[in-house]
């Protein structure tokens, strides 16, 4: 409410009083306009005090940026998978004798950060210069694109990192890694199988095993509490190198589209030396076959995942088992009188052997017929328990992940005629390293032999198997034990595999040729798989060869020939008589009077 | 006769003046100042001649000037205020057509040897006019339409001249420093959260018309905008500014690389670096620390001007220091923001700091007619 500047009754009782009546209205003017200047005064001091907080804020803010400028820690330019650590350590894989076959080696990835870059099309061209298998298309348009990061090579060479350097384009970076080296090439390639990389970062990547030992000991190799230990082998590198070089030539000179073999210490089942041919790179793995048999690719083991009917190498079983029995001796006579009928089937043997042979030389001939009346006599669920101990039936516990893979071929119906079959060798598909299991069983006094990659003493994985025998279990007798290796050096000596005897080398075996099955059905007539599975020294067995050629055919003669006897028989021979010497085995002197009376006892 | 001229007698009069200045203020310019000067010697690669020697030159200069204007009495300059507007808007106007090209806007005139950018001078006299027109004009009248329509001319009038350069910086100045000084003189909150929610629509519309024929922005100033809100988008190009300026702030850290140590100005990484970005040198070469410790010199110089405002009780005096510290305020504020990337690049200099002629002189001009409020203003004999 406004007071009125001159209040009538005021200045009436001023007037009466003699007063100035105007003093009045200056006192009141006086009065207004200084409530006008406090209004005014008040407004301006809120004002002042909005200006005053909104000056600190700005301060506070700039000064706030200032303070989390100053603690940024820099940051350099990340993928987005690299948030996580990648541990990018993983051991070295060496032989028994601590030489590498696996180890890391420092390299380089080269990757690109288009936002940065200076001349895409110009540094697409450059880098085409270098790598010839880059796109140069697919690379401007990642360059000029809106992606952000780029992988140009996940390896590259120090020289080619050089020539990306002097490219010099900002948005050209380097990443350090590792990469998983196999400095031995082609060696042992089915055992190792190979690596990958797995979480790639800019600073580091993750290498992770894809195939053979590497994957199947992925985990342990990339365990840091190992704290950088080698994963020790049971392989010898140069025996290993051997054996493969012998293989090929023998593949070559037999005309075999494969082959493979499988060096086996005797006495505790490690895996000297394993090769499958034809072989791959592990530095550079193929690509695995999309169409087609899986088992024509490189890649695949033929001594692990390849199961084949063995052949003859079988009867050695079925012998081994009549003898444990008692059902026969070695000297026992069996009726060979052929053929064999059993129902509408016939058995046939190689040459007519006469009316009867020992069972000895049943072995030594190899004689369907005289194999098939000792299972007769065996009886199937014998004989199926009989090869379930020596692990036939089920695959090979070998320390590689495609072991699983390798699983046997067993009839539909275990009837007495697949009995009879199954003891010399058909109907029943194995791969080579379970027959070099079984055969190191023999020779191992008739204690079951696991096979094995790992060296003594390594990380071995607990064995899982449904029939097989324990470790060290007896399977036969050693007295059965020694005479069916008595038998099998008879088979060397005067027998099918006259042409695997290594002078000094006592060796024992028994060869196999087997019809390979036609998808289509049946049997081809011209495509065998031919098997060696010996045993050396015979007196005191240490080891066990087993050497399969897949289609060999031996031309040296007037009219090919496909029998163990002239193709796996004397590859394996070349081979023994390359890796005895290395394997430090001394060879003994031998008159050739003595090559029928075995001593099989030690000799001390 | 006002309030001010009723009391002359109690105003310091010849060269007793010199000890009524305000001299903390003096001082905190003069430090501001010579940290310039150290700034500007290091960018320069440890050459005092390139640009140091001339700014030393140019603050000398500005002293005397800053004397000159505190010695005269500020009524004087109410009385000149007008003139001097209208003498800067010719200018401004001159700069149309004569002007001198530089960084592709018309800024500069060249008079004989001198080049001079009335857009700096129009920052000054515009704060003056308002600071004479709200002393002249009755307390009760200044929110009213027609009297709020008046000074809404005078800002806008040299702003659009500005804009017109193109020189989105100046223009943000003016209209903040004159806005400033209309809410210092107490025009209605009304008015300006209109003008405010005005502005949020004009910058949706400058938005929205990007790309058509009539779009209300250049491009590059489009591109300043992208670049402000994503600075890695472009990280060559338009955002090179920002990302090298922020790379450099990171690298000093908190105590800094020490003086002349800075690589990111000294391999020649950053733009403008002795002028708009030369904060980021002083901040790599001398971390938080010495980036605080400018910040705090400008706190200072801005807590003084407001001492002085504060102090006198003649309202053209109060409001021309009001006008001074705001617009002084949003000098380094908005440098700073945009150095630090929370405000879009506009080229605004770091006052005192940057090299720069006109800028450094006008600057110490105004706080001449600080310092000149400070000395006449009525004391108890």
């Amino acid at each position: 409410m406004r007071t009125p500047l001159r209040p009538l009754p005021r200045i009436l009782d001023a007037r009466a009083k003699g007063e100035n009546p105007d003093a009045i209205e200056r006192e009141n003017r006086r009065l207004r306009g200084e409530a006008t200047r406090d209004k005014s005064r008040q407004r301006a001091e809120g004002r002042l005090l909005v200006m005053s907080v909104l000056f600190l804020a700005a301060f506070l803010t700039v000064g706030l940026r200032m303070g989390s400028f100053a603690a940024a820690r820099p940051e350099e330019p990340q993928t987005d998978a690299s948030s996580q650590q990648i541990y990018s350590q993983r051991a070295d894989i060496v032989d028994r004798k601590g030489r590498v076959l696996a180890t890391n080696l420092l390299t380089h990835a080269l990757y690109a950060q288009p936002p940065m870059m200076i001349d895409p099309t110009g540094t697409a061209d450059k880098l085409v210069k270098i790598f010839p298998d880059l796109d140069r298309d697919r690379l401007i348009k990642d360059f000029t694109g809106a992606r952000k990061f780029v992988w140009i090579k996940k390896r590259i060479s120090p020289e080619q990192l050089q020539a990306v350097h002097d490219i010099g384009d900002p948005g050209l970076l380097f990443g350090p890694r590792e990469m998983r080296l196999y400095p031995n090439g082609h060696l042992a390639s089915h055992i190792l199988g190979g690596a990958r990389y797995g979480t790639e970062g800019v600073n580091s990547a993750e290498i992770l095993g894809v195939a053979g030992i590497e994957r199947e000991y992925d985990k342990w190799l990339r365990d840091p509490a190992n704290g950088g230990k080698s994963l020790k082998l049971s392989l010898d590198l140069t025996v290993q190198s051997a054996l493969e070089d012998v293989l090929s030539g023998g593949m070559k000179l037999m005309n075999a589209k494969g082959a493979t073999a499988v060096l086996m210490k005797a006495r505790t089942g490690e895996i000297v030396a394993m090769a499958s041919l034809p072989d791959f790179d592990p530095n550079d793995r193929p690509a695995p076959l999309l169409k087609g048999d899986p088992s024509d690719s490189p890649l695949f083991n033929r001594a692990v995942q390849g199961v084949y009917e063995l052949g003859s190498t079988f009867k050695i079983f079925a012998v081994s088992q009549a003898m444990q029995m008692g059902l026969v001796t070695p000297e026992t006579m069996i009726d060979t009188k052929g053929p064999l009928r059993w129902g509408k089937f016939r058995i046939h043997d190689f040459h007519d052997y006469g009316k009867q042979l020992s069972v000895t030389d049943v072995i030594v001939h190899s004689s369907n017929i005289g194999t098939a009346r000792i299972v007769q006599k065996i009886g199937p669920e014998k004989q199926r328990e009989f090869l379930g101990k020596l692990g036939l039936l089920e695959p090979a516990p070998v320390e590689l992940i495609e072991a699983p893979t390798g699983r046997p071929i067993l009839p539909q119906n275990w009837s007495e005629l697949s009995a009879m079959t199954i003891g010399y060798g058909h109907g029943l598909s194995d791969s080579p390293l379970q027959l070099a299991a079984a055969y190191a069983t023999i020779a191992n006094d008739g204690k079951r032999v696991l096979p094995t990659l790992i060296a003594k003493g390594g990380p071995r994985e607990p064995v899982k198997q449904e029939f097989g025998a324990a470790e060290g279990a007896q399977v036969v007798s050693p007295e059965v034990a020694h005479k069916a290796l008595a038998m099998m050096r008879a088979v060397v000596t005067r027998g099918t595999a006259s042409y695997g005897d290594v002078p000094g080398y006592q060796v024992a075996g028994k060869t196999g040729t087997a019809d390979k099955p036609d998808p289509q059905g049946g049997y081809y007539n011209d495509k065998v798989i031919s098997t060696f599975a010996g045993v050396f020294p015979v007196t005191d067995p240490q080891y066990v060869l087993v050497l399969t050629l897949d289609e060999p055919t031996d031309t040296s003669g007037n009219e090919p020939r496909r029998t163990a006897g002239w193709t796996a028989v004397p590859v394996a021979a070349e081979t023994i008589r390359r890796v005895a010497p290395l394997l430090g085995l001394r060879p003994e002197p031998t008159t050739p009077d003595t090559l029928d009376g075995i001593r099989l006892v030690k000799k001390d | 006769m006002s309030y001010l001229e009723s009391n002359l007698k109690t105003v310091p009069t010849g060269w007793r003046k010199i000890f009524y200045l305000n001299w903390p203020l003096v001082i905190l310019l003069t430090a501001v100042a010579c940290a310039g000067f150290l700034m500007l010697y290091s960018v320069a690669g440890g050459n005092i001649h390139t640009w140091a020697e001339p700014q030393m030159k140019r603050f000398a200069l500005g002293m005397v000037a800053m004397f000159l204007v505190a010695f005269i009495p500020v009524w004087f300059w109410r009385n000149v205020s007008a003139m001097a507007y209208f003498i800067a808007f010719l200018l401004l106007v001159a700069v149309e057509f004569f002007g001198a090209i530089g960084m592709g806007a018309q800024r500069w005139l060249e008079i004989g040897p001198l080049r001079i950018q009335p857009s700096e001078l129009m920052k000054i006299t515009l704060v003056m006019l308002l600071a004479a027109y709200y002393d002249w004009l009755p307390v009760e009248k200044v929110s009213r339409p027609l009297w709020v329509f008046i000074p809404a001319i005078i800002i806008l009038a040299p702003t659009f001249l500005v804009l017109a350069q193109p020189d989105l910086g100046t223009a943000v100045m003016l209209v903040m420093g004159g806005a400033f000084v209309m809410f210092a003189a107490g025009v209605s909150l009304w008015y300006f959260g209109t003008v405010l929610a005005l502005v949020v629509a004009l910058v949706f519309g400058v938005m929205e018309t990007r790309g058509t024929p009539y779009q209300l922005l250049h491009d590059y100033q489009y591109k300043r905008i992208d670049t402000f809100l994503d600075p890695g988008s472009d990280p060559l190009g338009a955002g090179y500014n920002i990302m090298q300026a922020q790379i450099a702030l990171g690298s000093g850290g908190w105590a800094g690389r020490g003086f002349m140590q800075g690589t990111q100005s000294r391999l020649n990484f950053l733009p403008e670096k002795h002028t708009d970005f030369i904060f980021t040198t002083l901040a790599e070469e001398f971390g938080f620390v010495g980036a605080f410790s400018l910040l705090m010199l400008y706190a200072g110089i801005i807590g003084f001007a407001l001492y002085t405002a504060m102090a006198t009780k003649d309202r053209f005096a109060s409001l021309l220091s009001f006008g001074v510290a705001g617009t002084f305020f949003f000098f380094f504020a908005i440098n700073m923001a945009m150095v630090m990337g929370l405000m879009p690049v506009v080229g605004v200099p770091l006052p005192l700091v940057s090299y720069g002629g006109t800028a450094m002189l006008i600057l110490l001009a105004a706080f001449g007619l600080v310092q000149s409020a400070h000395i006449h203003r009525p004391r108890q004999r």
